[in-house]
């Protein structure tokens, strides 16, 4: 067959090809690629509060809103809540994990426990450490005292927003913990019997066999655990408000929290929104490629 | 796992960095503005302070006119007899009460649906204020109700909606007498001389406490505080009798302790809270609560929490923190300011027995202490608007329901069930209400400090295109003064960055 030929049956398979795509296209298109595009527009004008009456007040409004006090801090807020949530996720996971990794009467049992908050919504699990956390009432301020009884926790500057991270990790801990489970058990016995044949201990068999072997897996629990920690927004709401004083005022809580001052003011809500879209996909990407080289896919 | 923590490290500083670089230092809200895209004129100098005793006089003159009646959408009482006569004519009522408050209104809605058959009433719960005027702001006039229940705080915000059916419009058609409903809460929804919406449920700030402290440390529990400078002197009293840990627990919400509180304790002052009235003779261009008397004010709170007279609980995100702290085992406080709104479920709460060593005889309620202690309030709560444009029949059948909402014996039950204060001065003398504030003089005091409110100017509150917003930073100023901020640059900040709202929200208004 020449060349020609194979590019014409290409061409010839198009409209067919098309026809097959077309369902996911029409749901794509109007459910993601649509509101995408109208988002990116709407972030260059201000409108009045109903969101009807826009005009534009020029595409230099994603710069200033990018530099701007709030959204500078709210970013920081966010970052920083990523950093906190993450690693400590991960490292949370990966440990339950490989301790119910094992061959024992009951596992069962705890793999059920440790999974259990997967089935938790978030609201379930911030009114959860809301009552927790509660200076008058929560069982946690008189056992830890000080500032965990005055002003609370959730309600010191210094201290809010470790508090939502730990609801946050524990809500996500299920999540991390399934992810991790099914990695370890696709990963082949006899790697770990050769290895103890070479004498390798339990540490060394951890660090020198799981986890280079857990790659993949923890790749994409780190991608998935950092986008989700840029976009959380219940446990805010919850137990915070995004106060004290802004200190929990994270990007989403920022677009839409009841205590935002941009909460009536659909363009620059947008232009956040973009943004927030923009910061996330160049950090994924940055992951993806930064941490891919190190990845072992095995064969 | 170390080579992974090393990059990550690397680019948080990186990002650090860079975001230290391209700060601008501006707020959000100037985004894009050079120049601002619209001529609306920003009266909002650069540097401009309040001058002692300026809160009185209006710093622009009044540009709009009372609107004429006629420009706006008309009733047609007539259309639901018409309209009925082929059947009931079907209305969509959104409201935001929830749990025991939304369980009564349902029941109200149900009784009226079975009394009549002209009307039906088709019950709609959005999840709470906010969520209504989210959704009612973001839907086009096919996808609102015909009628919505909205809070006080959103008035100029549904004026500059431009589609409500003035309730003034159908009063008038219908010749309604409103001889019985409150003034004050008729006016609390009236500007530019239009009587927008019909006010439903009625609330405002009181004090709460517990009375066994109160005799623990010698004071009378029949007698709570009035001022401020009581309030302080019986919180510190009770702290220095050890009856309690703390005297009053202050919140810095913004619909609470924060923001709400603020309008409060100005107009009790007599004193206005933004510019032209209010709002109320024309668009407010700036606040001024950073003036003297709010300086005073708070300055007299930051004391009370200073010498141990009170304890400050933080943004009660919940609306419950400041509640709970009087419940706390081992360091309690003894006082808190909340809604009235919330008796009825607090006394719920208190009935149950889950907090120990109070019972429902040791709670007591009284007037909010202000700083002169002078009585009077303004109204909080929410009022019922008409949708325009959802068919003349539609419009009335929604005025039928609200005359029955408002009705001396309707008004007599709600109340009775939810501890608002009524809004039909009626209601007072019918049972159920007669006998419950009769029985339980708690649920009175609501009432009494609506009746005891003084017909000034200053008595109806601010209206401002963002007043949530406002109330916001009302509040971050406020948490920062409990925190030992000074008072004066913690309200000038609040006020600048209220004014930019303001300006903002003018300029993209129509």
């Amino acid at each position: 067959m020449t060349r020609d030929a194979a590019s014409r049956r290409r061409w010839r398979d198009a409209p067919l090809a098309l026809a097959m795509l077309a369902p996911s296209l029409v749901v794509l298109g109007a459910f993601v690629l649509y509101p995408l595009a109208r988002a990116f527009w709407l972030g260059h004008q201000r409108c009045d509060p109903t969101g009807a009456n826009c005009q534009s007040n020029g595409w230099d409004q994603y710069i200033d809103v990018f530099r701007s006090k709030e959204f500078q801090q709210a970013f920081g807020v966010t970052f920083r809540f990523a950093l906190l949530t993450v690693p400590v996720g991960l490292a949370l996971g990966i440990g339950l994990a490989v301790l119910a990794d094992k061959q024992l009467r009951g596992m069962g049992f705890f793999r059920t426990v440790f999974s259990s908050t997967v089935a938790t919504s978030v609201a379930v699990a911030s009114l959860m450490w809301f009552f927790l956390l509660n200076p008058s009432v929560g069982v946690l301020a008189d056992w830890i005292g000080g500032v965990a009884k005055n002003p609370g926790l959730l309600q010191d500057e210094g201290t809010a927003l470790w508090a939502v991270a730990v609801s946050s990790i524990w809500a996500n801990l299920g999540f991390t913990f399934i992810v991790v489970t099914a990695g370890l058990q696709s990963i082949p016995a006899d790697l770990y019997e050769s290895a103890y044949v070479d004498g390798a201990g339990g540490w060394m068999r951890f660090s020198n066999v799981t986890l280079p072997m857990l790659g993949p897996t923890l790749l994409f629990a780190g991608v998935v655990l950092t986008s989700r920690a840029f976009q959380s927004y219940g446990e805010f709401d919850l137990l915070t408000g995004g106060g004290p004083n802004g200190s929990t005022t994270s990007l989403t809580y920022l677009i839409y929290g009841n205590n935002s001052i941009i909460k009536n003011n659909s363009g620059l809500q947008a232009a956040v929104a973009v943004l927030l879209f923009a910061v996330l996909l160049v950090l994924s990407l940055l992951q993806i490629r930064g941490v891919e080289r190190r990845v072992h896919y095995g064969n | 796992m170390s080579c992974k923590v090393r990059p990550a490290l690397a680019g948080a500083t990186l990002g650090c960095l860079l975001l230290a670089a391209c700060g601008s230092g501006k707020s959000i809200l100037e985004a894009g503005n050079e120049p601002r895209p619209t001529t609306a004129p920003v009266t909002t100098l650069p540097g401009q302070t309040t001058v002692p005793g300026q809160t009185t006089v209006p710093t622009a003159p009044p540009t709009t006119e009372p609107r004429p009646i006629d420009s706006l959408p008309p009733c047609d009482i007539a259309a639901l007899d018409e309209a009925a006569a082929d059947g009931p004519v079907e209305i969509l009522f959104w409201h935001g009460m929830s749990n025991e408050l939304g369980r009564e209104l349902e029941r109200i809605v149900g009784q009226f649906n079975a009394a009549q058959d002209r009307v039906e009433v088709r019950l709609e719960f959005q999840g709470g204020y906010e969520q209504t005027i989210d959704k009612y702001l973001q839907s086009d006039t096919d996808n609102r109700p015909d009628l919505v229940q909205m809070p006080e705080y959103t008035v100029q915000l549904m004026v500059d909606t431009q589609s409500n059916v003035p309730v003034q419009a159908c009063m008038e058609d219908a010749g309604y007498d409103a001889s019985g409903i409150l003034p004050t809460a008729l006016d609390a929804y009236a500007t530019e001389s239009i009587q927008w919406a019909m006010p439903f449920n009625v609330s405002n700030p009181v004090l709460y406490y517990n009375k066994k402290i109160f005799r623990d440390a010698g004071l009378d529990p029949e007698a709570p505080p009035l001022t401020l400078e009581q309030l302080g002197e019986y919180g510190r009293a009770i702290q220095s009798t050890g009856a309690a840990t703390y005297g009053v627990a202050f919140d810095s919400a913004p619909d609470g302790g924060g923001g709400w509180f603020l309008e409060q304790w100005l107009a009790k002052e007599g004193e206005f809270y933004s510019d032209n009235d209010n709002g109320r003779s024309a668009p407010s261009t700036r606040v001024l609560f950073d003036g003297p008397t709010g300086v005073e004010l708070l300055t007299g709170l930051q004391d009370v929490v200073a010498t141990g007279g009170g304890v400050y609980v933080g943004e009660n995100p919940s609306g419950t923190d400041a509640f709970l702290k009087l419940a706390d085992a081992s360091t309690p406080a003894s006082m808190t300011i909340s809604t009235s709104a919330a008796l009825g479920s607090v006394l719920q709460f208190v009935e149950g027995g889950i907090i120990p060593g109070i019972g429902v005889e040791d709670l007591g309620v009284g007037p909010m202490p202000g700083p002169s202690g002078a009585p009077g309030t303004l109204i909080g709560g929410a009022s019922l608007w008409i949708t325009a444009g959802r068919g003349d029949a539609e419009a009335a059948a929604a005025f039928e329901f609200i005359s029955y909402l408002v009705s001396p014996e309707i008004q007599s039950e709600w109340a009775a069930a939810t501890g608002y204060v009524p809004v039909n001065a009626g209601a007072v003398e019918l049972d159920p209400l007669r006998s419950v504030y009769t029985a339980d003089p708690r649920f009175r005091v609501a009432y009494d400090q609506v009746a005891q409110t003084p017909d000034v100017p200053t008595s109806n509150g601010p209206v401002l295109g963002p007043l949530r917003e406002v109330r916001v930073t009302a509040a971050s100023a406020m948490a920062q003064i409990m925190n030992g901020a000074d008072p004066q640059a913690a309200l000038s900040d609040a006020a600048a960055l209220a004014n930019a709202l303001i300006a903002d929200y003018n300029s993209r208004r129509g």
